[in-house]
């Protein structure tokens, strides 16, 4: 197990430093500043950088580059933290319960609400929940939740407070986090509902398959109430494919949380990252390429560690998929 | 000779009696299945046909009919945009750029995939170690970044160069799926029988691997055609790819007209309708794509 790890982590890593290669040349090759020197040149230069920490922190329109990426990070991580709980509270109860009255009209529109979830593309899922739930002037819908801009930000201005003509406040200790977690609920929520869709029919199958075993018709032969052959036996066994699943999803997960930051202007990884493709789009502006290529780490460093961990747990629950 | 009948009334009798393929028949069975299959061919038809459906009666650019909800009167049945030009008209283009740009990434794509492939699980070798390095590649970055970098050396986007972009990748996963299928059906008996009976290569993968394989072909082009849909309309989405100013696309008529709630007051119906399509458009595939991989692959009754 050990060295499997070992090899398919130095694999990834490799992976990984060729990938980061290519998408500096890619920059490189396209934006201002660098454009203009020669590539291998620059090349050499950012990989001579590397183990100092210099190609990653200072950038090259000035700046402290980890701070910066950092802090966007850090809300993306957030935004990522806070789905896969929404995630993991809904599509368990809604899998169990499926997959306990599996053959009935409870099940059959479960099984439907979970296609159209998975199938329904994240963005729109975003702009249906902002449009529905956030504050928007003129807008049709409840206005809950605010539609724009982390906890005490108004991007554009939008979302300032129409009698003092200020942004609501992200206040301190307690309320901060609890102004943070309100405007991060539209945002998670639309993240999430594709997700419990697929998590949601994954687990109702394999408990499905942990029901049809014989050590669960051995529990309902001792007399256990259907509640707890469903949640201590078939639920428990059923986990040993789910959690790794749900682990390796983080991945894919990541790349949607890019998209809905950038819709609700989080100010995450997604709202830096098309900020600067489309400063470029606009105009001949200079793009700091060591800039996007701290970006490109931070997603590949998450892409990686949620495979590795999906496989490790994998590993360790399920023998039979070890590959050494 | 009255015993034996004549070969062409022979033949046609082999020809009747050729049972369906217990496949086809899981497949029509599958009521979900086979009405989403139904729904998506008649989109993809009114899609094709989209430019030829439109007349110059649809089109009134009066103030009368800016930001109109939409009203069966005068066939403006998915409202108007801030200018007045009537959304059904660019739906039906939006509808007809994304489609095709999806299908011919997804058959371009899959026909490579399947090329590279079927070598590489064959033939081994230093095909198959690049192809294996290559998928590692792929997955080093959400996909979503990627297809934003590669589209800025595509600007301005259309709908070819998307199709060519989206086909440079997305291969790769076709691929990966197929040499693994190759590869283990190349172990099976009854290709160790033809080879050791002495057939050519081609026969051995014309006839025995490419059928055996056909089915998780088939499920890995309908899962890259709904990924190909939700990928284009994400990046057009926002405004990095296919803008409105050259084509419309599902993806950027959705995100022009959000864009335009904010802006410009517009309605809901400017972009709730082009979201709508794209939709139907994808609970459809998925459930043909479910349906036809259980017909592929029937699960133990439950």
């Amino acid at each position: 197990m050990g060295a499997f790890v070992l090899r398919r982590l130095g694999l990834g890593l490799l992976a990984m430093f060729v990938a980061l290669s290519g998408s500096f040349f890619f920059f490189a090759a396209k934006f201002l500043p660098l454009s203009e020197t020669p590539i291998l040149h620059s090349y050499w230069v950012w990989l001579r950088g590397l183990p100092s920490g210099r190609s990653l922190n200072d950038g090259l329109l000035g700046g402290h580059l980890v701070a910066t990426v950092g802090a966007a990070f850090g809300r993306t991580m957030l935004l990522l933290g806070l789905t896969l709980v929404i995630v993991v509270v809904i599509a368990i109860p809604v899998g169990c319960l499926a997959a306990a009255m599996r053959g009935t009209v409870v099940d059959y529109v479960l099984r439907i609400g979970t296609y159209i979830a998975w199938a329904v593309p994240v963005f729109v899922v975003a702009i249906l929940l902002q449009e529905g739930f956030g504050r928007i002037p003129g807008g049709w819908g409840t206005g809950w939740f605010p539609s724009i801009g982390w906890a005490g930000e108004c991007p554009n201005g939008q979302g300032i407070d129409p009698h003092n003509f200020q942004c609501p406040a992200a206040g301190h200790g307690l309320t901060h986090v609890g102004q943070v977690i309100y405007h991060l609920m539209l945002p998670a929520l639309a993240l999430a509902l594709g997700f419990i869709g697929l998590n949601a029919r994954y687990l109702r199958n394999s408990v499905v398959d942990a029901l049809d075993a014989p050590y669960v018709t051995v529990a309902r032969a001792k007399g256990l109430p259907e509640r707890v052959v469903v949640m201590r036996h078939a639920l428990r066994n059923a986990f040993v494919a789910f959690v790794p699943a749900i682990v390796s999803d983080i991945g894919v997960l990541f790349g949607a949380a890019l998209v809905v930051d950038v819709i609700f202007q989080l100010g995450g990884l997604g709202t830096l990252f098309i900020g600067l493709l489309q400063l470029n789009a606009d105009a001949n502006t200079p793009v700091d390429t060591y800039e996007l290529q701290l970006m490109l780490l931070f997603a590949a460093c998450v892409m990686l560690t949620a495979s590795m961990i999906g496989e490790i747990l994998l590993g360790l629950f399920d023998p039979r998929t070890r590959l050494d | 000779m009255s015993g034996v009948p004549h070969t062409a009334a022979a033949a046609e009798l082999v020809t009747e009696r050729r049972p369906v393929t217990p496949t086809w028949r899981r497949l029509t069975r599958q009521p979900v299945a086979m009405t989403s299959g139904f729904i998506l061919v008649a989109i993809f038809v009114v899609g094709a046909l989209g430019p030829h459906l439109v007349s110059p009666a649809l089109v009134h650019l009066t103030d009368e009919w800016r930001n109109h909800p939409p009203t069966v009167r005068e066939w403006n049945l998915f409202g108007t945009d801030a200018i007045g030009e009537s959304m059904l008209v660019r739906t039906l283009y939006g509808l007809h750029t994304s489609e095709i740009t999806a299908l011919a990434a997804t058959v371009l794509a899959t026909l490579i995939g399947v090329a590279l492939g079927s070598i590489a699980g064959y033939r081994g070798g230093w095909l198959d170690v690049a192809i294996m390095r290559i998928t590692d590649l792929l997955g080093v970055f959400p996909l979503i970044i990627v297809f934003l970098a590669v589209y800025t050396y595509f600007t301005p986007v259309t709908a070819w160069k998307a199709t060519l972009a989206l086909t440079i990748f997305l291969w790769i996963p076709v691929a990966r799926v197929v040499r693994a299928e190759i590869a283990s059906t190349r172990e099976r008996e009854f290709v160790q029988a033809a080879l050791s009976l002495g057939a050519t290569d081609r026969r051995i993968f014309l006839r025995h691997l490419l059928p055996t394989a056909s089915g998780t072909i088939i499920i890995a082009a309908t899962s890259l055609l709904a990924q190909v849909f939700v990928l284009e309309a994400t990046l057009d989405f926002f405004r990095l790819g296919v803008s409105t100013a050259t084509q419309n696309t599902l993806g950027n008529l959705i995100g022009e007209g959000q864009a335009n709630v904010f802006a410009l007051g517009q309605g809901w119906w400017s972009w709730g309708f082009p979201a709508g399509v794209l939709l139907v458009i994808l609970v459809c595939t998925n459930l043909l794509g479910d349906g036809i991989a259980e017909a592929i692959r029937p699960p133990r009754q439950r």
